[in-house]
């Protein structure tokens, strides 16, 4: 009986129910989607560095998880100690450079020969190998995004690359150029931002970091397998912080708008509520009636937020291939908890309203 | 409309059996009394009385009809007897319930099980049918859904054909028909009407009344009424006219 109560007041104002259910949707979708793009973003970040096929990488001193452009690039020369260390099979140096033209990536100045002895060597979509000083690979997602073709010239860091080959997406960056020409044009000779280092059998990769770290001391030298784990929001300074913010600003949407329709339900609703009291329906079966219709609008919203989330993440991916949107059951089942939450807490004060309405004044409400 | 010569009488057992039958009529206790009632409105800091020592009794299956002009207290003592407001001063006696004594969860548990009301502006739930209005009434009375009784109590009401109607889709007969199913499909002891017929056109305000003294003569439910309408204390055994806060008589109708 209640829920067919709850049920026809919902579809007898369709579009305050539809509002109601959209800003639930609405904050859903947000919630699922930022943690999804955060970790989406983190997550392939991570996958693309342990593509790269190393063990073990060796970075300047005191850097986050992030893996961007280095300030103090490290002297190339690093990688002929480490190569002689025991268990050492590869080492492969790659300088980072920070690209925010047209987008924010990380490109890879790579050694042709160690980078593809470490990773096994590109899939070719397209195309050829670096050979010249001016070649330019691009992964297959990048270059569908930024619409590059084998054979045209690209534009990067005021430098015009031959765009030589597209391969499949994964090993480390989305964009690669000859070591060389990439320090040369960083005014970073000879240095390198990071060492991508394989090692002939992967269980001995505690053994080489132990070496490592008696040689090179100042180095932040890190198992790819505790990167991969590291690449996680409360890892990153201040995205946490920027994640909770944003989770909060959705639920605070939702709320507010939830307060909002029950509220004016309520006050529409006055006589209604003087009847049920009438009949003798007490106080908690007012805030229950109330309550309920704030829960049945709010399942309404999530399962459209649900599916707008979906839906968002669809448009965006083919918008922006490089994108990296991660939906999990589990971000569904808390973004649903939180609006339910934050529905129920919305819903609490006109509920206690119309509980406390007096039964007369509710009766003679015009 | 002519209920009684539609409905057999062996429903009418069904739906009203045991004390609130006819036979109890001639009880020495009233199902409700009244004992200098007060009840105290504020205006800010100045108190308005609304009723100034009601004393009032109405005995089991007996059906009263209170008069009286305009904001003379008749609604007030309506709705201190149901117990949705409560008493400043005095006593109210239901089915020898102290309601003055009462806390508002206490009146409404009683309100739940003994009383009924009907209002002049019918007071239906717009969203729900009028199935769903009279089935609510069962519901938060705490028995469910009840398909027997409900089924001869919306016969006895002549509803069977609009029972999937929208109070807007009925008309104002047929409205307050729906409301007096949902005042008595709980069997209350005391059923009690704010004008029911204070919206409706001669023809369903007739209809109506001789639905309520159907009620009363048959199944000996104990009705107290207020109205402006004259002719309706004729349906009634008793007429009791109020002025400013105070019953001034009680007459037999006839």
């Amino acid at each position: 009986m209640m829920g067919e109560m709850i049920l026809r007041n919902l579809l007898h104002r369709p579009m305050r129910t539809f509002i109601g259910v959209l800003a639930i949707a609405v904050e859903v979708a947000l919630v699922v989607l930022i943690v999804g793009l955060t970790s989406g973003i983190l997550t392939e970040t991570a996958k693309r560095v342990e593509g790269v096929g190393a063990d073990i990488m060796l970075q300047p001193s005191s850097v986050g998880p992030i893996i961007t452009m280095s300030n103090s690039p490290m002297p190339i020369k690093i990688k002929d100690r480490l190569l002689e260390l025991p268990h050492v099979r590869f080492v492969a140096p790659v300088l980072l450079q920070f690209n925010s033209a047209g987008g924010v990536e990380v490109v890879y100045g790579i050694d042709k020969q160690s980078f593809n002895a470490v990773s096994g060597g590109f899939v070719f979509h397209q195309g050829h190998d670096l050979e010249d000083p001016d070649d330019l690979l691009m992964d297959d997602l990048a270059a569908k995004a930024k619409n590059v073709h084998v054979g045209q010239q690209f534009r990067l860091f005021n430098h015009d690359w031959n765009v030589v080959g597209i391969v499949e997406h994964g090993k480390g960056s989305r964009i690669f150029v000859p070591l060389a020409t990439l320090q040369q044009l960083a005014g970073a000779t000879d240095k390198a931002s990071i060492f991508f280092i394989k090692c002939t059998r992967p269980e001995l990769t505690e053994d080489v970091m132990a070496e490592m770290k008696q040689i090179l001391p100042n180095y932040t030298i890190r198992a790819v397998k505790e990167y991969v784990s590291l690449m996680t929001s409360t890892n990153i300074p201040g995205l946490n912080a920027f994640v909770d913010a944003m989770i909060a600003l959705a639920v605070c949407i939702g709320l507010l708008v939830i307060f909002l329709t029950m509220y004016t339900t309520v006050i529409e609703r006055t006589r209604d509520i003087g009847v049920l009291k009438s009949l003798g329906a007490n106080s908690p079966f007012i805030v229950r009636a109330v309550l309920y219709e704030s829960a049945a609008l709010c399942l309404g919203g999530i399962f459209a937020g649900v599916g707008l989330s979906y839906a968002v993440r669809a448009g965006f991916l083919k918008a922006f291939p490089t994108l990296a949107i991660l939906i999990t059951p589990e971000w569904i089942l808390r973004a649903a908890v939180i609006a339910m939450l934050g529905a129920v807490l919305g819903a609490s004060y006109p509920a206690w309203v119309a509980s406390r309405r007096d039964a007369v004044e509710a009766l003679t409400f015009d | 409309m002519a209920i009684a010569a539609t409905i057999p009488s062996a429903e009418f057992d069904v739906i009203y059996s045991g004390e609130s039958q006819g036979h109890l009529r001639k009880s020495v206790e009233p199902i409700l009394k009244t004992e200098n009632l007060w009840k105290l409105y504020h205006a800010g800091k100045v108190e308005v009385p609304a009723l100034r020592g009601v004393n009032f009794s109405v005995q089991p299956g007996e059906s009263v009809a209170v008069m009286g002009p305009s904001g003379c207290g008749k609604s007030t003592l309506l709705y201190v007897i149901g117990g949705l407001a409560s008493a400043s001063r005095g006593t109210v006696l239901v089915d020898g319930n102290d309601l003055a004594a009462m806390s508002d969860g206490e009146r409404t548990k009683l309100r739940r099980s003994k009383i009924g009301f009907v209002f002049q502006r019918f007071n239906l739930l717009p969203t729900m049918t009028a199935k769903g209005n009279i089935a609510i009434a069962q519901y938060i009375h705490g028995d469910g859904f009840d398909p027997h009784r409900f089924d001869v109590v919306t016969k006895l009401l002549g509803l069977e054909g609009r029972l999937n109607h929208k109070p807007s889709e009925m008309s104002g007969g047929e409205q307050q028909r729906v409301a007096i199913a949902r005042a008595i499909i709980n069997e209350p002891k005391i059923l009690l009407a704010d004008e029911p017929t204070g919206n409706l056109d001669t023809r369903n305000s007739d209809i109506v009344l001789e639905m309520l003294r159907q009620l009363n003569k048959e199944l000996g439910q104990t009705i107290v009424m207020i109205t402006h309408n004259p002719e309706a204390v004729t349906y009634f055994d008793r007429v009791v006219h109020m002025r400013d806060g105070v019953i001034v008589d009680g007459v037999p109708a006839d």
